[in-house]
Parts: C-alpha cells; structure tokens; sequence
C-alpha cells in the first residue's frame, strides 16, 4: 500500500489531435486512475437538445424518432459550466437565454431529389424562447461565438450529422432547446465518444484470465501498450504484492468540447467533489464537536487493546510469527490468520477481513484480492463492499 | 412513466444531508460515513487512499444499491486519529495529487500542437448535396 505514495505521479502525451488525446499515466493508484476515467465520461456538462417541439414532420420518421436523433447531434459546449447555467436552477418559467440555446430546424424539399436534413440546417433561434428571462447573469458574455451550435457548422472539413432524409413535398419543422446536463442524466451530455483504458498490456498482475484452445500467448495479440513494457520472462515468477503501475489513455470525445479541456476540467471535477466533501464533513463534525467525536477515539482502544478483542490485535513482529487465530495483524508480517483482519500483505485465513494483497475466499478482501463473497475487491463486487 | 427523475442522482433534495458520520458502537475507533448523491467516482478513489495511510486498519465502501444515489464508507483506525479525521486527511492528500496532475498536464498540453485537424473522409460516401434525381423525372406527385 506504500507502493504509489512515494513517488510523484507522471503523465506522457503520447499523440494530440483535434478529437482525442493519448496518454500514459504512471505512478498513480488503480482506483485513482479509474476515478479520472469515469470523471471524464460522466461529470463533465456539455450541452444537448433536450426539448423538442415538432410543428410538422411529414418525413418517414416518427416525431418521437427524430426527438432522439436530435438530443444525440454534438453541440459545442466549450467552457460550459461557466456560459450557461442549469435550466432546474434557473429563475425563469420554462427556459430562457441563460439556461437554454434556442435552435429550429425548418426544411421542405420541392426538387426531384432526396435531400438529406442534417445538423447544419439547425439554426440559432431566439424565437423559440417565450419572452420571458429569469435572473441577470454574465452566462451570455462567457459564450464564444458558436456556443451551442452543432459541431463542425460552417465548416466543411467536417461532415454534418444526419437527421433524416426526405424526397418532394415532405418537410420537417421543428423548435428545439439546448440545455445543460450530465452524462449521468443521459449519455448525449457526455463529451467523450470513447475512453480507452488499459493497464498491464501483458497481463502479469493476472487480473484477467485468458481463455484458450491450446497456447493462451499463440491466440491472443497483444496490445500495441505492449511494445511499452517489457515482457514477462518464462521464468519469472509471480509478484503476488505487484500493483499496476502505468495506465494507457485514450480520451476521443464527440466535439463538443476539445481533448484537452475534457482532460483539465475532468481534474478539476475530482477536485472539487473532494473539496465539497471536505466542507461537508467539517459541517457534520462542527455540532458534535464537544461529543464523542473530538476526543482522540475510545479509551480502551489504544495500544492496550488487544486484550479486550478475543483472539487480540497483533501488534509487534513476535505476535504475528506465529499465526493469530482470530486476531487483526496491524504489522507488516507474514501471517497465517485463520479468520483474522489482515492489515498487511499477508496471506490471511478464508474467513479474514484481508486489508492487505492476500488471497481471501469469502473475507473482506481490502485490496487486489479476489474475494467471493462478503466485502468484494473493487474487481469482484459480487454482493458485498468493495474493500 | 414512474421512474425517478434521473437528475436525482446527482442533485441534492432540499434539507438533505450530504454526509452523515455514524459511529460503530461495536468496534473501536470505526465509522460509517454516508456520502449523499456521489458514486463509485468518489467512493473508490477515497478507499485506496485511505488504505495508503499507515493509521488506517480497515477502509470499505459499498453502493448498498445501485438505483439509490448514495455510497457508504466504512473506516477504522489505530485510535492516534478519528475516521472522519483521516477522511478528510485523505481527500487533501488526493486534491494535492490532482492538482501536481493537473500542472504536469498543462506542461505536456502546452509542448504538443494539435495534428490531424482535418477529417477528411465522408461517414456516409455521398455528397451530402442530395441523392440523384429519379429517373424519368417523375415523382408520386404525378401519379
């Protein structure tokens, strides 16, 4: 567990372009880097059509289908926390400029051709709005200029989304509004198409098992990350205490916002949940201050302890020589805990409260341990914790 | 129909409590802290922290059910610090951990140029102009 705290984490750019970025992250926890995965795909606001209203749709489709195709086409959402403010917070009746983006689609086909409806026939709007305005704000002024229009309009280098397809005498006319939302709502507010995640390209931690015909390393290709680390030799054997070290990125997102802003605010996201957990604990804390919080815990449960505990808390090197029947291993020792807590690599008992790298069968497994049942490892979380 | 507003999940309900601090009154120095409205995000990122500090003996969470936006962590320590102590101990140590993230990846963002800008090739292989006119240049409105 002292394996990542020692050593600064270190990212490596390895290719930037105007959709993705690829990166490699070292020196950084599992758990720390999965959070930044999920922070990136799920928190991060963006904008997206959320309220459609058809006036007529004489296409094939139905209203309620092209309603979807609609909230799913990217807009440009750059610096969307600060440009616009959140519709269910917002003072207004129903929408207004500061939590909405008006957006109408009117198109009627009269040639003899099929004519494709597709995210540049969307037009900024005001109308849509219904004269109404909740509180001043400076939203409109943090706005760039295309801020919530489709991704890519007026710019041809990059193909529009389509909508729908139409021939002579159809036509579609609809009123739309953009608002803010996360990933978690629904997917169309997630700025990332895809994040590629990967650690541990040849599999020497055994987090995975491969199936196999005959010869596991015949069938499987390895992954380009490969080329990044060296092979195992044949002869090695196992690392039971080993932690994945390095974690391979690739962050594509749709368009709505670039690479490096979905990677810098997704940071600043995890910042901030942990800040407002910080105030919200000292603001739990602050009215039982004079109870049994404050104090320095409990009197009996000091060094003193282990007496009142049954099988005791091994706490010096001698205790833990010897395998403790019931007790809790608070020293880095190897022990054999028939059903003790481990609190230390060490190969606790099926029964244990594993808090280190040890092999649990139905324990609460605290780490890499692949427990079955009851507290699960984040990798196993069949029923119970995730220790 | 009846489903609960999906924005539940994320936005705190009025007079709700972000955190709750329940005390174990069965082993020492333990607490159950209840995080209202966060997931697994949060969750597993706090434990292993948690398990990095040498004062703590036992760290776990669990989201009880997925469709109830909450998770709880359960700490134990040594007795030299209390559980809600260590917690917050352990979200600056993970806000200093972002932040030298956070200014390593501005350095790297700032040394790489953007390549590739342009997307060169149509999703769909038409022009996005229109289909071709049907033959005899006759449609169903003639009919």
């Amino acid at each position: 567990m002292q394996v990542n705290s020692d050593l600064e984490p270190t990212v490596r750019i390895r290719e930037l372009k105007k959709d993705r970025v690829n990166f490699v992250l070292e020196n950084v926890d599992l758990a720390f880097a999965n959070s930044l995965r999920r922070v990136m795909m799920a928190d991060l606001p963006t904008v997206a059509i959320d309220t459609v209203e058809v006036v007529s749709n004489t296409t094939v489709l139905p209203d309620e289908f092209i309603a979807h195709r609609l909230g799913m086409i990217p807009l440009v959402s750059t610096n969307c926390d600060e440009a616009i403010r959140n519709n269910r917070d917002c003072t207004c009746e129903s929408a207004c400029e500061y939590c909405a983006i008006p957006l109408s689609l009117n198109v009627a086909c009269s040639d003899n051709r099929t004519l494709d409806i597709t995210s540049s026939h969307l037009q900024y709007d005001p109308s849509v709005f219904h004269n109404e305005s909740g509180e001043e704000g400076d939203e409109t002024a943090k706005r760039v200029e295309n801020f919530g229009h489709p991704v890519g309009k007026n710019d041809p280098s990059v193909p529009p989304v389509l909508i729908c397809k139409i021939r002579k005498g159809q036509e579609l006319k609809v009123k739309c509004l953009a608002k803010r939302g996360l990933a978690k709502e629904h997917a169309k507010w997630s700025p990332c198409s895809a994040v590629a995640f990967e650690y541990d390209p040849h599999n020497k931690l055994r987090h995975t098992t491969y199936w196999y015909e005959t010869d596991s390393r015949a069938e499987w290709p390895l992954s380009d990350n490969a080329r990044e680390e060296e092979p195992p030799r044949d002869d090695e054997p196992f690392d039971f205490n080993a932690k994945p070290q390095r974690f391979y990125f690739e962050v594509e997102t749709d368009g709505s916002l670039g690479p490096q802003e979905v990677v810098m605010k997704g940071l600043q996201e995890l910042q901030r949940k942990l800040a407002i957990l910080i105030h919200n604990l000292k603001a739990e804390q602050e009215p039982e201050l004079n109870g049994a919080l404050s104090g320095g815990g409990d009197p009996g449960m000091d060094q003193s302890g282990p007496q009142i505990w049954g099988g005791g808390w091994g706490n010096s090197a001698a205790t833990n020589a010897s395998p403790a029947a019931a007790g809790w291993e608070g020293s880095p020792a190897v022990t054999g805990g028939a059903a003790g807590w481990g609190t230390n690599p060490s190969p606790a008992g099926s029964g244990g409260w594993g808090t280190g790298a040890s092999p649990n069968a139905g324990g609460w497994g605290t780490n890499g341990s692949p427990a079955a049942r009851g507290w699960g490892s984040p990798a196993q979380q069949a029923s119970g914790w995730n220790v | 129909m009846n489903a609960p507003n999906r924005s539940e999940l994320f936005v705190l309900e009025d007079g709700e409590k972000a955190v709750e601090i329940l005390e174990d009154t069965k082993i020492p120095n333990a607490a159950t802290i209840k995080v209202v409205k966060q997931d697994h995000t949060l969750a597993n990122m706090l434990r292993a922290q948690l398990l990095a500090t040498p004062s703590v003996l036992f760290a776990g969470y669990k989201v009880p059910h997925p469709l109830q936006p909450y998770f709880i962590l359960k700490i134990q320590t040594d007795g030299t610090i209390t559980p809600a102590d260590v917690l917050s101990q352990a979200c600056n140590r993970l806000i200093g951990t972002l932040s030298t993230l956070e200014a390593k990846f501005k350095r790297e963002f700032s040394f790489k140029d953007v390549e590739g800008a342009v997307v060169s090739e149509d999703p769909y292989g038409v022009p996005s102009t229109g289909g071709p006119t049907w033959a005899g240049g006759r449609d169903y409105l003639d009919f």
